[in-house]
């Protein structure tokens, strides 16, 4: 899967799960900030991704995620099947 | 040109609006006046500064004697809890009752009934620093979301340990052990906008709240607190009284089940946002209606500075 297409998906799934205009996302976008995801929608977004990369994430992997960016590089680290960024 | 009365008003710290001001200096008997204002305005000043220390030594002697005798001559964890949690209503009904004869407060209350029922997710508007106290005053029983740091503090950390009271710890932590309270069928009182209202900013209600029902499927009580005028706001000093007596009128809703919100194979991030919505348009209608009062009675409230 390219970065491109996580994007999309991601992207998919953000507006699915957190009523967003997909205008809004791009990736440079800060997921607290700017799209107004909390701690606890977190936990929903981990698990609706987890559909995608059909692997446990490690709660690490998105310790350091901040932006749109981070949740993509985050991913494709996880698809990758190296350790977590 | 100067008038010895204006000067009087500016002395003992009263702001004239220049209407009144004009009248004070033309109509000189008006001043006997002013000097009640300005009495009433400076007992009041004592009276809230006077409650807040008799609880502050009251809520230390008592952390050093009733609630350390009731956990210990209580036979367990649970009773204890109970115990203290009723030791604190009393507590803080004590105190709403000494500012209210000390002339300090009003208040009417409708609805209280519905408080009662256990296991319901109370939420509430937050203008003043007394909310939480007056809320209290009325619950027998209720669980209450307070500040980590006092689990630090040498005198409060037993009680509210022994209160069962939860630590304001963040994100899935603090909405587990709210929905678990609440699962165990105690009542919780929760201000879903984190913190007394910025005056003038409007409502900015936190999700926090509909998290806790959604992970609890509680009932979710909507309180309102209104003050007029307001008094004991967020930025503004405990001495800054206003210029006559605030009148708190606390008024209950009607329940309404978590559950509601919720549509089959929905993910809840998506009800937890309708819900958001909801307890916004609760709560924004009372915001608005205040907005329409005008700022000139919000002046007038805040124009006796000391």
């Amino acid at each position: 899967m390219t970065r491109d297409e996580i994007f999309e998906h991601l992207k998919g799934v953000l507006v699915e799960l957190f009523e967003l205009n997909p205008n809004d996302i791009g990736l440079g976008a800060n997921l607290r900030d700017d799209l107004d995801i909390d701690s606890i929608d977190a936990v929903d977004l981990v698990l609706k991704l987890k559909e995608l990369t059909g692997k446990k994430i490690q709660p690490e992997a998105f310790k350091h995620v901040r932006t749109v960016g981070d949740v993509v590089d985050a991913l494709q680290s996880v698809m990758a099947g190296g350790p977590a960024a | 040109m100067a008038s010895p009365f204006g000067a009087e008003a500016s002395r003992i710290g009263i702001k004239l609006s220049p209407d009144t001001r004009s009248e004070y200096n033309e109509y000189p008997y008006y001043l006997s006046g002013l000097k009640m204002r300005s009495l009433d305005v400076a007992r009041r000043i004592f009276g809230t500064g006077l409650s807040f220390a008799l609880f502050g030594i009251g809520g230390v002697l008592l952390s050093l004697s009733l609630f350390p005798l009731l956990r210990l001559f209580s036979p367990d964890a649970a009773v204890a809890r109970r115990r203290i949690q009723r030791a604190m209503q009393l507590m803080f009904a004590l105190f709403i009752g000494t500012m209210k004869t000390l002339g300090v407060i009003t208040y009417e209350l409708h609805g209280i009934e519905k408080l009662r029922r256990p296991g319901q997710l109370i939420v509430s508007n937050h203008p003043s620093l007394i909310d939480v106290v007056f809320l209290v005053s009325l619950l027998p029983q209720v669980d209450c979301i307070v500040k980590v740091g006092l689990w630090r503090n040498p005198f409060l950390r037993w009680p509210v340990a022994w209160a069962g009271y939860i630590p304001n710890s963040h994100g899935e932590e603090l909405v587990e052990r709210c929905a678990a309270t609440l699962r165990r069928g105690n009542s919780l009182l929760v201000f879903p906008e984190g913190t007394r209202t910025t005056p003038g900013a409007g409502i900015s209600i936190k999700r926090g709240a509909a998290q806790i029902a959604l992970a609890s499927r509680a009932d979710i009580l909507p309180v309102t607190i209104r003050c007029v005028p307001p008094m004991l706001g967020k930025h503004v000093p405990w001495y800054r009284v206003p210029e006559r007596a605030g009148h708190f009128t606390i008024t209950v809703g009607e329940p309404v089940p978590a559950s509601d919100y919720c549509l089959p194979g929905e993910p809840q991030s998506v009800a937890a946002r309708r819900l958001t919505r909801w307890l916004r348009a609760c709560y924004s209608t009372e915001e608005s209606r205040r907005a329409a009062l005008g700022s000139a009675s919000a002046d007038d409230a805040l124009g006796a500075k000391v």
